[in-house]
């Protein structure tokens, strides 16, 4: 196991090496640069001393290497748009927000995933199977950015207990949650009907019943632990995606999340914001498909992480 | 040091929850209720942080769409944060309430010598920073001195090379001592200016020349960031500051006009969705929003509605060494042949004025007439001449066919239609099917730049009050200018109106120079911005001159 860990440990290390030279060079070869973000009719001569002043007229290679250094220190200075504050600092006070918000937003999706998907299962080309999956294809299919505004536009003014926009108190978290939800709620339940149904005709199943267990034992203990196992593969991308932020459900709501960050670090062409959170986002991402490789082996004993010693 | 902690330890943390997410599918109640309690707790933490907004009974909640920039003076440069910063700093002149009109704010008065060239402005008694501290003509000095250091890197140093010896700084050509801005004593502060400069006044007002606190700024370099390092010299000051949230200011009981600030104080929200916002102040928590582009044909004669000229234009620009544009008959012909009254009624909507010029209104002369108005007017929309100058052009350059004409903009849904309705109208009107382009900001920006746009879209936003702010982006050397045109009959206009002292003059100086840029036409003029807001009934008195950033100052709430 340990020797499994300190492996991929180090590949994580390459991988992310290899992430950061190829965001740095794409950075630099992308045209416009952050400082002609404002068009302000900056005089030539300020723009020779803001070049100067974030080091962008040294040599590239020297550049690369300051960069790399900012990575491994995990130092990214001060962001080139926002330029009192650090962009560490900024991350930092973003991230709370995010991480709640993804947390509800994962916590309904799973729950109500799983639970539609198993209805669905159960209930198969019953009316309730049509409607789960309805509801699923309808949550996929609507792109969060329109839900979101739906539902601002009739929900949250037709009634006081959900708060238009902005981010404070837990009532400001269920609809943007809802909205960030649906597509991930509707993969998952998808994902666990057609596993359930899978392994509902399996040989085990029949035995089980014909022990005389209960159906309620049947699905929870046998089939549904052997169906989730392709759910827990999406969970891990899913959870990337969800836990940094997401720049349109966010800007809609006017949520003070992280999300904004990734995406508008690019057309600003703000350096070391650009930096951070590809670092982040591949940190999360590849930390959490070695999580999902570790569950493999405690969910399916059949699964093994390493080979056994000989 | 402590926020790259905070960074790891966020990363950490996130693995950690996923691995008890994780584990907690295995069905261990005890995870589970330990997973539940870390939620739980920080729901809680964030809600004291957030601290819903529950504004006093007198303060203004506006919407400042995006965190500041900065709010340290030379840094900032951009509507962010001078919309905030011009509410709670204060130059030596500050714009009235009524006209934008220069009027005596950290300084009592000032004297002019008789060339026009040396500005003795005297401080008022008992100003103070929000530290206590008196403000002195020294911080003055200091401050200004240091909009025009490279080491600064300012955006904005250009508007420090009003004063003699600035440039030369900035370009690390001459010391700090060659700028010549000197505290006589701590209320007496004495300016040589490259030119005589009559509008300097208007100047100062802006939040790129106020004044920072000295010893602040020496001690943090990142003084502006936060809450507790900050330090200002307004009609308010800085109470909260929840980054990304929003902003709260309170009125500056020390400020020395503190007694004519009504409100208690103002609070803005960053919300960065147009619509969202709109949904906001429907719903009462903001007083005032902007119209949502794509809404202000409703809204603009709703009874909440406030429209005022802003000093910006929305124009296009030749490269006039491309061809067919070096001909100027042909840019002429351009120029005829685009009907903005149909642009500005059909899809902006906003009743913008349409530009028969550049220069855009709101600039006064010393007649106290609108510039704009005493200027000529030129291109009406007029097919048939578009026509024969395309003709007479398509001559000159021996042309039976037009070279393929591009025309370029920057991403955007409104200017992807304006564009259309373009093309339509050179189609129809010179029967020419120009090719339409359009790329992200950032590209588009290093293109035109770099000259490498046949035919483009652009804007201008005003900084300071005068036309010359306007006309001299055309200039051969303007970094603005990005068209290639080079005219030295129109350098040589610009540079005497820049050394001519008497206002009458040098205006006719400027009324010549936009004459012969509309003659030239390296650019077509579309429509001049406006100021499209709306203000619950209950709010007054928000100043929005054409140039210049909002004022809050006079603000009242009924």
């Amino acid at each position: 196991m340990l020797k499994f860990i300190g492996k991929r440990f180090l590949w994580m290390i390459v991988t992310l090496w290899v992430i950061i030279t190829v965001t740095f060079i794409l950075m630099r070869f992308a045209p416009g640069s952050p400082l002609d973000i404002d068009d302000v009719g900056m005089s030539d001569q300020a723009r020779e001393n803001m070049m100067a002043h974030y080091n962008l007229d040294q040599p590239v290679i020297l550049q690369y290497l300051n960069y790399l250094k900012n990575a491994i220190t995990f130092d990214f200075g001060p962001s080139m748009v926002t330029r009192s504050r650090e962009v560490s600092d900024m991350l930092a006070s973003g991230f709370p927000a995010s991480l709640q918000l993804g947390l509800v937003t994962l916590i309904l999706a799973v729950i109500s995933g799983i639970i539609l998907g198993v209805l669905a299962a159960l209930r198969h080309n019953k009316l309730i199977d049509y409607m789960t999956m309805f509801i699923a294809i309808i949550g996929i299919s609507i792109p969060n950015f329109i839900q979101a505004m739906l539902f601002i536009q009739y929900i949250s003014s037709q009634f006081d207990f959900f708060p238009t926009a902005q981010w404070g108190t837990w009532r400001h978290a269920i609809l943007p949650a809802l909205a960030l939800a649906s597509g991930p709620i509707a993969i998952i339940a998808r994902m666990t009907r057609s596993n359930m149904l899978e392994v509902l005709t399996e040989d085990y199943i029949k035995t089980a019943k014909a022990k005389g267990l209960s159906n309620f034992q049947i699905v929870v203990k046998h089939a549904l632990r052997n169906a989730l196992l392709p759910v827990i593969t999406i969970l891990g991308v899913l959870v990337a995606s969800i836990f940094t932020g997401s720049f349109v459900v966010e800007r809609i709501f006017a949520i003070p999340g992280v999300g904004q960050y990734f995406v508008e670090s690019i057309t600003n062409r703000d350096y070391p914001m650009i930096m951070a959170t590809t670092i982040i986002y591949s940190t999360i991402f590849i930390i959490m498909m070695f999580i999902v490789d570790v569950v493999y082996g405690i969910v399916d004993p059949r699964i093994q992480l390493h080979k056994k010693e000989e | 040091m402590k926020k790259k902690w905070l960074m790891l330890m966020f990363t950490l943390m996130l693995s950690m929850v996923l691995v008890l997410a994780a584990c907690s599918d295995e069905g261990s109640d005890s995870e589970e209720s330990d997973d539940d309690a870390t939620d739980t707790e920080e729901t809680d933490s964030d809600d004291s942080a957030a601290g819903e907004s529950e504004a006093g009974e007198n303060v203004l909640v506006v919407n400042n769409e995006s965190e500041p920039t900065s709010l340290d003076p030379p840094i900032g440069n951009d509507q962010y944060s001078y919309d905030v910063l011009n509410n709670i700093g204060e130059g030596l002149t500050r714009l009235g309430a009524d006209e934008a009109v220069p009027e005596p704010a950290m300084a009592e008065d000032w004297d002019v010598s008789e060339d026009g060239l040396t500005y003795t402005f005297n401080l008022r008694e008992g100003i103070t920073w929000t530290n206590g501290e008196p403000v002195t003509a020294q911080d003055f000095e200091f401050s200004w001195k240091r909009l025009a250091d490279p080491d600064t890197a300012s955006p904005a140093a250009q508007h420090s090379y009003w004063i003699a010896g600035a440039e030369e700084f900035n370009a690390g050509e001459a010391d700090e001592e060659d700028v010549l801005v000197t505290a006589i004593d701590d209320q007496t502060l004495e300016v040589v200016l490259e030119n005589p400069t009559e509008f300097f006044p208007s100047i100062t007002a802006m939040p790129q020349l106020f004044p920072v606190h000295k010893e602040t700024v020496e001690e943090d370099d990142n003084w502006a960031g936060s809450l507790d390092t900050i330090v200002t010299n307004g009609p308010f000051k800085m109470a909260e500051w929840d980054h990304d949230v929003r902003i709260l200011l309170e009125r500056n009981e020390d400020y020395w006009d503190a007694e004519n600030v009504a409100l208690d104080g103002v609070q803005y929200e960053m919300i960065d969705d147009s619509s969202t916002a709109y949904q906001l102040y429907e719903d009462g928590t903001l007083d005032t929003v902007a119209m949502p582009a794509d809404m202000i044909e409703t809204l603009i004669d709703s009874e909440d509605a406030f429209v005022a000229p802003r000093a910006g234009i929305e124009f296009q620009r030749f490269n006039v060494n491309e061809e067919p544009f070096h001909n100027k008959k042909i840019r002429q012909a351009f120029n005829y042949a685009i009907d903005s009254q149909i642009i500005v009624d059909r899809i902006i909507q906003g009743d913008e004025n349409i530009a028969e010029g550049f220069v855009a209104y709101g600039f006064l002369t010393p007649d106290g007439e609108d510039f704009r108005d005493v200027a000529d007017s030129h291109y009406p929309y007029d097919p048939e001449t578009a026509q024969q100058l395309l003709e007479e052009g398509m001559a000159e350059e021996g042309y039976d066919e037009l070279p393929t004409v591009t025309f370029s903009y920057n991403t955007s849904d409104q200017h992807s239609i304006v564009s259309q309705a373009i093309q339509e109208m050179i189609l129809e009107n010179l029967g020419i099917d120009i090719q339409l382009e359009n790329s992200e900001w950032a590209v588009f920006m290093e293109a035109q730049q770099g000259l490498e746009l046949q035919y483009s879209r652009s804007s201008f936003l005003g900084g300071y009050n005068d036309p010359i702010n306007f006309l001299t982006n055309f200039t051969t050397d303007n970094p603005m200018n990005r068209t290639d045109f080079s005219n030295e009959e129109f350098d040589a206009l610009i540079n005497s109106s820049y050394e001519e002292d008497d206002a009458n003059a040098r205006f006719d100086l400027l009324l010549e120079a936009e004459a012969l840029l509309m003659e030239e036409a390296p650019i077509v003029p579309l429509y001049f911005y406006n100021h499209t807001f709306l203000y619950k009934p209950e709010v007054n008195n928000i100043v929005r001159h054409p140039v210049g950033f909002v004022e809050f100052k006079y603000a009242s709430l009924d």
